[in-house]
C-alpha cells in the first residue's frame, strides 16, 4: 500500500459560537497531529463539536484560538488549491445532474480537462459504472453515498474529510461500504478524517480511533488500531475487535447523558 | 398513475372554464346582471366579425408590443439585479428595499407620471417593465438563495470560486423558480400594458377598454376584455408547460 497525501496539524484547536447573547464552547483545544496517509475516526456523543473539528479542518469554520494546518498550509488555500474532498452524510449531489455530471464536477471546478477514464475507473471502483446516466434521485441511499465518496475522490486529493457518510444507511448498507471504503483507500491512503457514530466503523476503517469528551468536545482517547492493511471483513469476527470495541463503547459510555439539548 | 391524476384535473380544468363560460351566458341571456352584461355568445359574434378585424388586430399589436417589451426589459432587469444583489452580499438590502419600494407604488399611481415624463406612447410598456421587474426580482433571489448549505460547503470545499458556483449551482438552482417567476410575469405585463394605455395611449386593448365604457359599446367592452384575458392566459400557460418540463428534471 502507498501513503499519499498530506499531514494535518490541530494546535491547541477551540472553537465557541455565539449564539444570540450567548456563547458555546463547541471544542476545546484540541491539539492532534495526523500523519500523511493517515486514517483517523473522531467518535464522541452527538453535539459533541465532531463536525465542528471537521468544519475547521475544511476550511468551513475558522477555529476561535489555535491553528489548524494542512502540510504548512493554512485549510483555506488547500481549498482554493482544490487539494480537500469531502462527503457528508448529506450526499450533497446536484440533483439536475447526472451521476457523471457529479462525479466531473471538481475537475470543472478546479479548470481541469475532465479526465474520463479516471472517471469511468472510479465509477467502476464504487460499483456505479451501469448508473452513469442515472440521475441523484433515481439511485437508492448506498448509491448516492457511493456517487458522492466518487466526487471527493476524483482530484486526489491530499486530504479526505468525512462526515458521517454512511450514518442515514441501514446496518446492511453500511456495512457493505465500509468494505468497500477500505478497500477503495487501501490501494491510495490519503490521510482521512471520518466522523462516525460507529464504533465499528471506526474500528474497521482506522489506524487511530479519537474519542471526544460531551460538549465542548476535548479528546479523552487515541486508541491506535492493531490490525493490518488490507483488513478483510473477518477483521470484525476477531476477539481483540470486540474487545476494542467495548472499551471504546466504555469510554463513550463516561459521557451519555451529558448531552444538552 | 400520474397520467391519470393529471388527465383528472385537465378534466377538472375544463369543467372550470365550462361552468364559468355557462355562467356568463345564462346572466346574460336572461339578463340576470341587467343590459350591461351580454351573453357570452354575443361577446364572441361581436369579437369575431370581420370588420371588426382591423380594429382589435391594430389595438392587439400595440398591446403585445408594450406587454413584449415589458416582459423582455423589466425580465432582464429583474433578473440581472437579483444576481447582482446574490453576488455582491453588501448590495443586497439596499436592492431589496428600492424594489419593494418601488413595487408598493400603484401602477395606477404611477401610471400618469410615467405618461409625463415618458410620452403616452412609451408609458405602456414601462409599466409593464416595472411590474414584471419586480416579480423576476423576487423569484430570481429566491432561487439563487435556495440552495442547500450542504451543496454551498462542497462547492467551498471544493475551492470554487463565487462565479462557479453562481453559474455551476445557484443558477441551476433557481431555474425552477425563475420559470414561475416567468410565468407569474406574463398576466402581470398584460395588466401594465393595459393600465399604461389607459391614460391615453394612441392606440391598444386599454384604449379600447376607456373607449368602449366612455361610449357605452358594451359588445366592445367585454369583447376586449376576453381578448386581453385570452392572451393573459396563453402567456401563463405556454410558461406552465415549460415549468412543467423543467420541474420534473429538477426534483
Ligand atoms: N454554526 C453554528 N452556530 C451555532 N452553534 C453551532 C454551529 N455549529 C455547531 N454548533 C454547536 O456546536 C456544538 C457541536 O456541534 P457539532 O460539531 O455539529 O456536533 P457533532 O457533529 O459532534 O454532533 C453543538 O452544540 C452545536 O449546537
Ligand atoms: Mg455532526
Amino acid at each position: 500500500m502507498q501513503r499519499a497525501g498530506t499531514s494535518i496539524r490541530l494546535n491547541h484547536v477551540s472553537k465557541s459560537f455565539s449564539i444570540g447573547r450567548k456563547t458555546v464552547a463547541a471544542v476545546d483545544a484540541v491539539d492532534l497531529t495526523i500523519e500523511a496517509g493517515e486514517f483517523v475516526s473522531f467518535i464522541g456523543p452527538s453535539g459533541c463539536g465532531k463536525s465542528t473539528i471537521l468544519r475547521m479542518v475544511a476550511a468551513l469554520e475558522a477555529p476561535t484560538a489555535g491553528q489548524v494546518t494542512i502540510g504548512d498550509l493554512p485549510p483555506s488555500e488547500m481549498a482554493q488549491h482544490h487539494r480537500l474532498g469531502v462527503a457528508f452524510q448529506d450526499h450533497a449531489l446536484l440533483p439536475w445532474l447526472t451521476v457523471r455530471k457529479n462525479v466531473e464536477l471538481p475537475f470543472r471546478i478546479a479548470s481541469r480537462p475532465v479526465n474520463d477514464q479516471q472517471i469511468d475507473q472510479l465509477l467502476n471502483l464504487v460499483g456505479l459504472s451501469e448508473f452513469d446516466r442515472a440521475r441523484p434521485k433515481q439511485l437508492s441511499g448506498g448509491m448516492r453515498q457511493r456517487a458522492s465518496i466518487a466526487r471527493a475522490l476524483i482530484l486526489q486529493p491530499d486530504v479526505l474529510l468525512l462526515d458521517e457518510p454512511f450514518g442515514a444507511l441501514d446496518q446492511v448498507t453500511r456495512r457493505h461500504l465500509n468494505i468497500e471504503l477500505q478497500n477503495i483507500w487501501a490501494r491510495n491512503a490519503i490521510t482521512t478524517i471520518l466522523i462516525t457514530h460507529s464504533v465499528d466503523e471506526a474500528l474497521f476503517l482506522s489506524d487511530r480511533v479519537v474519542v471526544l469528551s460531551g460538549r465542548p468536545g476535548r479528546v479523552v482517547k487515541v486508541l491506535p488500531v492493531p490490525f493490518g492493511r488490507p483488513r478483510s471483513p473477518s477483521v470484525m469476527r476477531d476477539p481483540l475487535f470486540h474487545q476494542l470495541a467495548d472499551d471504546l463503547t466504555e469510554s463513550l459510555e463516561g459521557y451519555v447523558g451529558s448531552e444538552e439539548p | 398513475m400520474a397520467s391519470a391524476s393529471r388527465s383528472a384535473s385537465v378534466a377538472y380544468g375544463f369543467l372550470g372554464v365550462a361552468l364559468f363560460i355557462g355562467g356568463w351566458q345564462l346572466i346574460g341571456a336572461y339578463q340576470l346582471a341587467g343590459l350591461t352584461w351580454p351573453p357570452f355568445t354575443t361577446v364572441i359574434s361581436y369579437l369575431i366579425e370581420p370588420s371588426r378585424w382591423g380594429l382589435f388586430s391594430r389595438a392587439l399589436e400595440a398591446t403585445l408590443w408594450a406587454m413584449g417589451f415589458g416582459y423582455a426589459v423589466g425580465g432582464a432587469c429583474g433578473f440581472t439585479i437579483a444576481v447582482a444583489a446574490s453576488m455582491f452580499d453588501r448590495l443586497r438590502p439596499m436592492l431589496d428595499t428600492t424594489s419593494a419600494v418601488v413595487h408598493a407604488i400603484p401602477a395606477i399611481a404611477i401610471a400618469p407620471l410615467f405618461i409625463i415624463l415618458l410620452g403616452t406612447s412609451t408609458a405602456p410598456s414601462a409599466l409593464s417593465a416595472l411590474n414584471v421587474f419586480f416579480i423576476m426580482y423576487v423569484s430570481t433571489s429566491a432561487g439563487l438563495a435556495a440552495a442547500t448549505p450542504a451543496h454551498r460547503d462542497v462547492f467551498r470545499v471544493l475551492g470554487a470560486s463565487k462565479t462557479q458556483q453562481l453559474y455551476r449551482l445557484q443558477l441551476p438552482n433557481a431555474l425552477p423558480s425563475i420559470i414561475t417567476g416567468l410565468r407569474l410575469a406574463a398576466p402581470a405585463s398584460v395588466i401594465g400594458a393595459i393600465i399604461g394605455e389607459w391614460f391615453g395611449a394612441p392606440r391598444g386593448l386599454g384604449l379600447l377598454i376607456v373607449s368602449a365604457m366612455q361610449n357605452f359599446q358594451i359588445p366592445l367592452l367585454w369583447s376586449t376584455i376576453v381578448l386581453a384575458t385570452a392572451i393573459s392566459a396563453i402567456a401563463y400557460g405556454l410558461f406552465g408547460l415549460i415549468e412543467r418540463l423543467i420541474h420534473a428534471r429538477f426534483q
